[in-house]
C-alpha cells in the first residue's frame, strides 16, 4: 500500500492542523434569544426554533481547497458552549480552558464577559444539568462512588441515523412527510411534526447559505479550484431542492446531516454507520458512467474525513479526563455481512481504508466488521492500516455480535445490520436511541465495600450496606453473598436515578431534526426522547472484571482455600494500601494467577459477576419502555475510576488505575502472550458486551515489516473472529516513539494513538495519561 | 497411555517465529551439546533446579525463614542455594512471596502437555502448530515421540528444532510423526565442533545424510546460526555447503543471523557465556555476502527471512 493523497488535501490537512481552537458562544447567544424572545412557547417548539435560527446565523466559512463544506463554527475545532443541557461548568471553568490538563480551548475575555451577564444569568436553574440536580442530585451523588451516573449535562448522542432515509428524501422529502402527517394526526403529534418543518426549513437554509457565500467569494479563487468549487456549490444549491444523484453530492448531504445533528444536540458520537454499504451505489453509478475516477473519489472521501476532524466537543475538565482527546465518535463500519447473511465489501470499503492511511488523524473511528468469511484483501488492506499504528481500524466480529443482539430482541434483518457508534458501542442502524453508558458500575468498589462493612476505604465513610467484613466472613460463599446484596442495592438506586436523568432529557432536551431520521420517530410522531425510536435500549458499564476477577481469585486462592493469607490480616492491609503489609501485597500479586492468561478458574470469577449483573438487568425497563444491557469498555474512565477505589485485593495500590479497556486484562499481567489474553476474554459471554465491548492490544512495528508477520497476524484475527470475542483494537507503537512525544510534543504533532476506544493525539493527552499508555504491556517479544 | 513425564523449562505462546503460522514451543530440558553461544543456557542441564530472580526478590528473608538444613544461605542481601542438597527445594519455591525463587522448569505428563499445547488450538491454522525445541528434544525421546503421535492423532502440525545428537533408531521413530525438521549443523571441522559445540559431528553428519536421502528430506531445514569467527567463517560455511549440496542438491538451508541477547540469561545458571558481547547482528549487506557464498557452493533452496 502506497500513500495516495493529494496536493489538495495537505493543504487542507496542514491548514486545519495549524488553526487555533477557539470556545464559542455563538449558537449559544443565538439559542438564549430565541428562547427569550418565546418564553410562552412550548420547550420543543423553543428548540426547533432556536435551531432553525442557527442554521440562519451561525457565521460559515469555506477553504477553496474543499470538496465538502459545513461545519457549526466558522472556525475549526471549536468548542461550542450549548446553555440547554447545561453549562455551570463553564461559568466555573471559562477562564481555565486554555490551560486545563486535558483538551484545551482558546477563550475570548470579551465571551467570557458576555457569557457571565448575557447568557449564563438566564440559564441559571433551567438547563437540564439544573433540573436533574434539583430532582435527584443528591441520590445521585450518594452513590456515585460506586455508580458514576451519565449523561446529566449533554444530549443524547451515540446514535447512527437513518442515513440511507437522509440521503433519499433529503431535507425537502422529509419536510414534506412531515407537512403529509400533520393532516391527519392526534392533536398531541401536531407539535412534533410542525417541529419537524421548522427544522427541515433551516436545513434547507442552511445548505443554501453554502451557495450563497461561495458564489459571492468565487471570483477570489484562481485556478482549478475555482471549477471544483463551482461543483461544490452547485452541490449545496441542489441539496436545498433534491436528493443526492451523484457521489459527490451524497458525500456533501451526509456531512451536512452530521453537521445539523451535531448543531442540534451538541452530543458526542452521531456515527455514519455502514458507509461502504450506503454509498456504494451512487460510487458505482459515476464509476460506470465515466462521472469520476477512482482518484476523484478519494479526494471526496478524504475532504470527508478532514471534516470528522472538524466538530469537537466540548467537554467539562473531570469529563474530559474520562473521555480525553475530543473524542467525538464519528464511527464507520466497513465490510460485514449483509441482508442475506452473505460477507460483503468493495472498491469503496477499500478506499475508506486508503483515506485512514493516508490522513492517519483520529477522526472518524473506523471500524472493520470481520466474520469467518472476511476476504483476504480486505483483511490484509486493513493489517497494513494497523501497521501505520494510528489505532484503527478497530474489529468487529459479526459472530460474536448478531446472535447476541438477536438475543437482546434486535430483528434479525437489523441485527445483521448492526453498526458502530462513537467507540465501540454497538447499535442497530437508524432506528436506535441506544443511551450508551448511562451509567458506569465500578463492580471493585462494590467489592470494597462489601470488604470493609460498607465503608469506603479511602474516606471511611458509610456509603454500602454494612453486611459484614473480611474479618467475618467465614467461607468465600459468605463474601460472594454479601458481594451480591452489595450489588443488587446499587443496581437499585442506579435505577431510581436513571428514570430521573432520561425524565429530564425529555423534558429539557427534544430533538426534532434527529427524531426525524430515527425510525419509527416520524411514523409514531414522536421524539426519540420520548421513546420514538424502534429500539430503545439503555445500556450500562461494567466497571472492571479485570480487576474483579483477579481481586475475587486472590482471596479464593490465598485465603479462603489454601489459608496462606488470613482474612482479617488481608482487611488490614487494604486499609492501610499495604503499607507495612508488603509481603501480603507482593503475594496477591505473584501467587495466584490473574485473568488474562487463559486460566479458566480464574476468568470464570470474573464472567461470573459480569453475567450476575447482567440477569439483573432483566428487571428493570428504562423510562422510554426499553432494556437495559450492559457493555465492557470504559474508554479512559480506568484512570479516574481507579482514583475512586481504595486498595483492593489483586494487590493494586488505592488510588491506581484499574485496568485499561473494558475486557482486557490488567496492564503488564498478562504474562502467557496474546493468544491467552484472547481465551481468557472468549470467556466472556457475548450477552455481556452488547452494548459494546473493548480489548486492547498493543503490537511492535516490527511484526508487520514482513509479508509473513502479516499473514501471521491476519491468522491472529481469524482466530479472534472464531473465538467470538466481539471487539480488538490494537496500537502499533514503540516505546520509546511516546517517552520521545511526550518530551518534544511539538515534534509529533501528528501521532495518533488509541486511547481506548478511540483515538487521540498523544501530544494532547495529559502527562498522566500519557504515562499509563507509556507503561501498557507491550508484546516486544514479538 | 503413557506415564512418563518430561520436564520442560519454558512453554512459549503465539511463537511466531518457529516455523509456520502461529505456533506453541516447547523447551525440553536437556541437551548433550554444549555450545558456548547457547541461547538457551537454562535449557542445558537435564535436572530441575531453583533458580533466583533478583530484580522480583522483595528481600524479606521468607527464604531464610523457612528454608531447611543446608538447603541455602542467606547473603550479600539473596539467596545461596546448596547445589549438593538432596531434596527438593518446595518449601522455598512455595514460600517466596515474589516468586523470585522458581524452578526452572515443570514435570509435564503427556495429557498436561497436549492441554497446553490445544490451549492454542483455534490459532493454528495455515500450518500453525507446536515446536518441539530445547534443549534437545529428542534427549526426553521416547516422551517425544508419545507426544507427536497424540499431535498426530489431533491433526496438529508439528515441528522439531533438532541437532539430532543422538540414536538413529529415535530419529526414525519420530519421522512419521514430523511435518516440519529444522536441524543445525553448526560446525563442520570435526576438531572444532569438539571444541565449541562439546560434541563429534561425525553423527550429526550421519544423520543429516540419512534423512535428506529418505522420502522425509522436504521437511527439512538445515541451519547454520552465524557466530563470528566461529561458525561464520568461510572455511565452514563452504564446507557445509559442499557437504548438504553434495547429498541433495535441493536441501533447504538457512543461515541465522545471530542475536546476542542471551548473555542475560546466563546470571541464573551455572556457566559462562563464551561469546564476546561487542558482536552485532550482521548487516543486511554482511549476510548477502554469506548467501552468495553458499550459493557458489551448490546451495539452490536458501531460505531467507
Amino acid at each position: 500500500m502506497e500513500k495516495l493523497m493529494s496536493q489538495r488535501i495537505q493543504i487542507l490537512k496542514e491548514k486545519m492542523l495549524s488553526s487555533p481552537r477557539y470556545a464559542s458562544i455563538e449558537q449559544a447567544r443565538i439559542i438564549t434569544r430565541v428562547y427569550q424572545e418565546n418564553e410562552s412557547l412550548s420547550v420543543p417548539k423553543k428548540r426547533a426554533l432556536s435551531l432553525k435560527k442557527a442554521m440562519e446565523e451561525l457565521e460559515i466559512g469555506f477553504e477553496k481547497e474543499e470538496l465538502i463544506v459545513g461545519n457549526r463554527t466558522k472556525g475549526v475545532r471549536y468548542g461550542v458552549v450549548f446553555p440547554e443541557s447545561g453549562c455551570s461548568w463553564i461559568d466555573k471553568e471559562f477562564e481555565t480552558l486554555p490551560t486545563r490538563p486535558q483538551d484545551q480551548f482558546l477563550v475570548k475575555e470579551e465571551d467570557i464577559q458576555e457569557f457571565r451577564e448575557k447568557i449564563y444569568p438566564y440559564w441559571k436553574g433551567k438547563t437540564m444539568e439544573d433540573v436533574i440536580k434539583h430532582r435527584g442530585g443528591e441520590d445521585i451523588q450518594a452513590i456515585a462512588k460506586v455508580v458514576k451516573i451519565n449523561q446529566k449535562d449533554h444530549a443524547q448522542g451515540h446514535i447512527c441515523p437513518d442515513t440511507a432515509l437522509w440521503l433519499k428524501l433529503g431535507p425537502q422529502g422529509l419536510m414534506k412527510q412531515a407537512q403529509e402527517k400533520l393532516k391527519t394526526c392526534d392533536e398531541s403529534q401536531k407539535e412534533f411534526y410542525e417541529c419537524v418543518i421548522l427544522v427541515m426549513q433551516g436545513a434547507c437554509t442552511f445548505m443554501k447559505r453554502y451557495y450563497d457565500m461561495i458564489m459571492e467569494n468565487i471570483h477570489d479563487v484562481e485556478g482549478s479550484y475555482q471549477q471544483s468549487l463551482k461543483t461544490v456549490a452547485n452541490n449545496c444549491l441542489n441539496l436545498t431542492k433534491r436528493p443526492p444523484e451523484t457521489f459527490h453530492e451524497a458525500v456533501q448531504s451526509l456531512w451536512f446531516l452530521f453537521v445539523l445533528l451535531h448543531m442540534e444536540s451538541n452530543a458526542s458520537s452521531f456515527s455514519p454507520g455502514r458507509m461502504d454499504q450506503y454509498l456504494y451505489p451512487y460510487y458505482q453509478k459515476d464509476i460506470e458512467a465515466g462521472k469520476i475516477s477512482m482518484a476523484d473519489a478519494l479526494d471526496i472521501l478524504e475532504c470527508l474525513w478532514l471534516k470528522f476532524n472538524q466538530i469537537v466537543y466540548l467537554r467539562n475538565q473531570n469529563s474530559a479526563k474520562y473521555f480525553a482527546g475530543f473524542p467525538i465518535g464519528f464511527n464507520i463500519a466497513i465490510g460485514g455481512l449483509d441482508e442475506n447473511g452473505n460477507d460483503t465489501y468493495n472498491e469503496l470499503s477499500l478506499l475508506c481504508l486508503q483515506c485512514q492511511y493516508d490522513l492517519g488523524l483520529p477522526q472518524p473511528n473506523l471500524s472493520v466488521r470481520l466474520n469467518r468469511h472476511s476476504s483476504h484483501e480486505l483483511m490484509q488492506k486493513a493489517i497494513e492500516v494497523v501497521s501505520k499504528g494510528s489505532g484503527m481500524p478497530q474489529f468487529f466480529n459479526d459472530e460474536a455480535i448478531i446472535h447476541a443482539l438477536i438475543d437482546l430482541g434486535i430483528e434479525k434483518k437489523d441485527a445483521l445490520n448492526y453498526a458502530i457508534v462513537g467507540c465501540v458501542e454497538l447499535t442497530t442502524h437508524g432506528n436506535n436511541l441506544g443511551w450508551s453508558d448511562a451509567a458506569m458500575f465500578n463492580l471493585n468498589k462494590a467489592l470494597e465495600l462489601t470488604l470493609n462493612h460498607g465503608k469506603c476505604l479511602l474516606t471511611h465513610e458509610q456509603i454500602g450496606l454494612d453486611l459484614g467484613g473480611l474479618d467475618t466472613y467465614e467461607t468465600f460463599d459468605d463474601l460472594e453473598n454479601a458481594f451480591q446484596k452489595q450489588i443488587d442495592y446499587f443496581i437499585e438506586k442506579m435505577m431510581q436515578c436513571e428514570i430521573i436523568v432520561e425524565k429530564a432529557h425529555q423534558d429539557c432536551l427534544p430533538t426534532a431534526f434527529l427524531s426525524s431520521v430515527i425510525d419509527d420517530c416520524l411514523e409514531k410522531g414522536l421524539d426519540v426522547t420520548k421513546g420514538g425510536a424502534k429500539y430503545n435500549l439503555s445500556g450500562i458499564q461494567m466497571i472492571q472484571i479485570a480487576n474483579l476477577a483477579d481481586s475475587l481469585a486472590a482471596m479464593k486462592k490465598l485465603v479462603y482455600d489454601d489459608g496462606v493469607i488470613e482474612a482479617g490480616k488481608l482487611l488490614k492491609a487494604l486499609q492501610a494500601d499495604f503499607q507495612g503489609y508488603e509481603i501480603i501485597q507482593t503475594m496477591l500479586l505473584n501467587k495466584v494467577p490473574k485473568y488474562g492468561n487463559d486460566v479458566e478458574w480464574v476468568d470464570r470469577l470474573g464472567a461470573k459477576w459480569a453475567e450476575y449483573f447482567r440477569e439483573r438487568m432483566k428487571d428493570y425497563t428504562n423510562y422510554r419502555g426499553g432494556p437495559y444491557h450492559t457493555g465492557m469498555y470504559t474508554v479512559s474512565a480506568h484512570v479516574p475510576m481507579g482514583e475512586n477505589v481504595g486498595a483492593s485485593p489483586d494487590g493494586r495500590n488505592a488510588l491506581t488505575p484499574l485496568a485499561d479497556g473494558g475486557m482486557s486484562p490488567v496492564y503488564g499481567r498478562d504474562l502467557k502472550g496474546p493468544t491467552a489474553v484472547l481465551k481468557s476474554v472468549s470467556r466472556l459471554n457475548n450477552s455481556l458486551t452488547t452494548n459494546g465491548g473493548l480489548l486492547n492490544m498493543k503490537f511492535l512495528p516490527e511484526f508487520f515489516q514482513t509479508k509473513n508477520g502479516m499473514n501471521k497476524f491476519e491468522n491472529f484475527l481469524r482466530a479472534f473472529v472464531d473465538l467470538k470475542i466481539p471487539h480488538i483494537q490494537f496500537n502499533v507503537v514503540r516505546r520509546e516513539d511516546l517517552q520521545d512525544a511526550k518530551i518534544h510534543p511539538q515534534l509529533h504533532k501528528s501521532l495518533t494513538i488509541r486511547v481506548a476506544g478511540y483515538t487521540a493525539y498523544f501530544v494532547e493527552l495529559a502527562h498522566k495519561l500519557q504515562d499509563e499508555i507509556i507503561e501498557r504491556t507491550t508484546y516486544d517479544n514479538i | 497411555m503413557t506415564t512418563s513425564k518430561a520436564l520442560v523449562f519454558d512453554i512459549k505462546r503465539f511463537a511466531v517465529h518457529d516455523g509456520d503460522g502461529i505456533r506453541t514451543t516447547i523447551f525440553f530440558k536437556g541437551c548433550p551439546l554444549r555450545c558456548i553461544w547457547c541461547q538457551n543456557p537454562e535449557g542445558i542441564s537435564t535436572l530441575r533446579k531453583p533458580i533466583y530472580f533478583q530484580n522480583n526478590c522483595i528481600h524479606c528473608r521468607c527464604c531464610e525463614k523457612y528454608a531447611k538444613e543446608g538447603q541455602m544461605i542467606y547473603q550479600n542481601d539473596r539467596p545461596y542455594f546448596n547445589k549438593d542438597y538432596q531434596g527438593d527445594f518446595d518449601n522455598l519455591v512455595n514460600i517466596c512471596p515474589s516468586s523470585a525463587i522458581r524452578y526452572d522448569s515443570q514435570y509435564y505428563d503427556v495429557d498436561m502437555l497436549m492441554k497446553e499445547i490445544e490451549s492454542d488450538r483455534v490459532f493454528y491454522r495455515d500450518s500453525g502448530g507446536v515446536t518441539f525445541s530445547g534443549g534437545e528434544p529428542l534427549m526426553q525421546g521416547e516422551f517425544l515421540i508419545d507426544i507427536l503421535k497424540r499431535c498426530h492423532q489431533q491433526h496438529i502440525h508439528t515441528a522439531i528444532e533438532t541437532t539430532l545428537y543422538t540414536s538413529l533408531e529415535l530419529i526414525q521413530k519420530a519421522l512419521p510423526y514430523l511435518d516440519q525438521i529444522y536441524i543445525d549443523l553448526k560446525i563442520y571441522d570435526e576438531a572444532l565442533h569438539q571444541k565449541y559445540v562439546g560434541g563429534s559431528v561425525a553423527l550429526i553428519k550421519k544423520h543429516i545424510e540419512y534423512i535428506l536421502k529418505s522420502e522425509h528430506w522436504k521437511k527439512v531445514i538445515i541451519r547454520t546460526p552465524l557466530i563470528p569467527q566461529i561458525t561464520a567463517t568461510i572455511q565452514n560455511l563452504q564446507s557445509i555447503s559442499q557437504f548438504l549440496s553434495h547429498i541433495n542438491p535441493e536441501v533447504y538451508y538457512e543461515l541465522l543471523n545471530y542475536n546476542p541477547l542471551a548473555s542475560s540469561k546466563y546470571e541464573y545458571v551455572d556457566f559462562d557465556y563464551g561469546i564476546d558481547l561487542k558482536y552485532k547482528k550482521y548487516t543486511d549487506d554482511e549476510m548477502e555476502v554469506f548467501y552468495q557464498m553458499t550459493y557458489q557452493n551448490g546451495i539452490k533452496n536458501l531460505i531467507k527471512e
